[in-house]
């Protein structure tokens, strides 16, 4: 497989499940070396280090049925290292910074590894549907076979030593991106949202673009990575998350039974649109995507070709312009990104 | 305490704003929260330094004041942690404890470890662990007057002993 197909591979989280709200599940594991500087604080050759130290030790499939293959990001133009954003494989500020610093991906992209992020080690397993613990079972696999090899940082009273005291403890942050446009239209997203964050968890937008949560997808996350162990953290999330997602459906509920022909129309516009238009902007794309998803989770309309979540993550600029190996400036985009969308909504 | 920009309902959410170094604290009905343009309940990452600085609760040191303490394998100091929001080494968590510790109070709530002890580095600790609760039951048992199941646990604590080289028993 070449860096290419690699790149271009349908993520494993993008697959479709039976799940109609919660689109996939992530949980990454933050990992320093013990005898290292954390990221911030490396110079270039202590960077390069532990590059070269991790990259060797994550490639190394001894023994085990992983199989990782290393980028480092040094080797990767601004549209490569987009798409990786785009499709959660790395983090923007993994991206956006410089020096030795890479990802070691699955091919199927179960796995993305960072390294040289905010911690020496950004373990991350990112599964479609709710699959929390399954997610974190892979993760920990992964972190065990690493630790035969690595010395990582640890001590009794603070578990897992972070650059950032806000992961201390497991390193844990488990997060879940669920769909939840019956309860942005019906106006009642604020009031959960805002009660998820009062139970001690994090809610942030798809691409964490302020408070705006484009395609009304939402990720959800805990905050507490200390004093709580890796199996309260995660079914505090997945006891939260049914709770949304039982809100989410019955305000689908409410939608149905109220207002069937403004629902009805609200979601066959979108099929509409998308069948037909000649220049999509990538927030229009969005926000048409998410109203089409619901009309085929209700019924209401026929299945495309493909899922939601790859339309929205191939429709990104990044992964626009790699799909179609050229760059293109912001018109040329609304119009291949239309003409993209038509084809596969047909 | 009562929401202090409507001064009608009771505050529910408390928020530390940093401006122009200044930090300060705010308490917000659930309504005036949502409303005001100073926060948000979405969360952003980017603005995680700031209000950690706010968290640490720490002034930067004058030039009158004597030359702080800093981290002897990295070299850094607390005041330069509360600036980048972030620590140095690992051993930053060592040389730093107390003034981290009302910050892990507040970040985290309070509490010791309870997670995942690393398999290898940590094979000492959990064998301690281990020991640690095998004692706990011995005790409970002799209190217990229990004195053949405690016989039982006394055994299973010397043979730990001797295949671990462990911490030996008080006897």
């Amino acid at each position: 497989m070449n860096r290419k197909e690699l790149l271009l591979q349908h993520s494993a989280w993008m697959s479709e499940t039976d799940s109609p709200v919660v689109i996939s599940s992530r949980v990454r594991l933050a990992r320093n070396l013990d005898d290292f500087p954390f990221p911030h604080g490396l110079n270039s050759e202590g960077a390069a280090q532990v590059e070269k130290t991790v990259a060797q030790v994550l490639v190394d499939n001894e023994g085990n049925n992983v199989d990782l293959i290393y980028i480092p990001l040094t080797e990767l133009n601004t549209i490569e290292q987009q798409v990786l954003v785009e499709k959660h494989l790395i983090s923007p500020s993994l991206g956006g910074s410089t020096g030795a610093r890479g990802v070691a991906l699955a091919p199927d992209h179960r796995y993305a590894v960072m390294v040289n992020e905010e911690d020496h080690l950004r373990i991350q397993v990112l599964l479609p549907g709710n699959q929390l613990l399954e997610s974190h079972r892979l993760a920990t696999a992964l972190d065990d076979r690493l630790e035969a090899k690595l010395d990582f940082a640890y001590r009794e009273s603070q578990g897992y030593l972070t650059s950032c005291p806000t992961n201390v403890g497991t390193g844990l942050r488990a997060s879940v991106m669920v769909h939840l446009p019956g309860l942005v239209i019906t106006k009642q997203v604020q009031q959960v949202l805002g009660a998820v964050t009062r139970l001690g968890l994090a809610v942030r937008g798809l691409y964490g673009e302020g408070s705006q949560a484009f395609g009304h997808i939402y990720q959800i996350s805990n905050q507490i990575t200390l004093g709580k162990s890796e199996e309260d953290i995660l079914s505090h999330l997945d006891a939260v998350t049914g709770q949304i997602v039982e809100h989410e459906l019955q305000a689908r509920d409410l939608l149905r039974q109220q207002t069937p022909v403004l629902l009805e129309d609200k979601v066959w516009r979108a099929r509409g649109t998308l069948q037909n238009a000649r220049l999509l902007s990538s927030e229009d794309a969005m926000h048409l995507l998410s109203h089409d998803r619901l009309g085929t989770d209700m019924g209401l309309l026929p299945k495309t070709k493909d899922c939601f979540a790859t339309l929205i993550v191939d429709t990104r600029p990044g992964c626009l312009q790699y799909i179609l190996d050229r760059e293109l400036d912001p018109g040329q985009r609304d119009q291949e990104r239309a003409r993209l969308v038509r084809e596969r909504i047909a | 305490m009562l929401c202090q920009h409507c001064k009608q309902k009771e505050a529910i959410m408390q928020f530390f704003i940093t401006e122009n170094g200044k930090t300060r604290e705010v308490h917000l009905c659930e309504a005036c929260a949502k409303n005001t343009q100073e926060v948000s309940f979405v969360f952003h990452p980017a603005i995680v330094p700031e209000f950690l600085q706010a968290l640490f609760g720490f002034n930067a040191p004058t030039k009158d004041q004597p030359a702080e303490m800093t981290c002897p394998k990295c070299g850094i100091s607390f005041s330069q942690i509360t600036q980048v929001g972030k620590l140095g080494c690992s051993t930053c968590y060592e040389t730093f404890e107390k003034q981290l510790e009302p910050l892990l109070r507040r970040v985290h709530g309070g509490g010791q470890n309870v997670g995942k002890i690393p398999a290898r580095r940590g094979a000492d600790l959990r064998n301690r662990l281990e020991q640690r609760k095998l004692k706990e039951k011995l005790q409970a048992l002799i209190q217990q007057e229990a004195f053949e199941e405690a016989a039982v646990v006394r055994d299973q604590i010397r043979k730990f002993e001797q295949s671990k080289g462990g911490e030996k028993s008080e006897s």
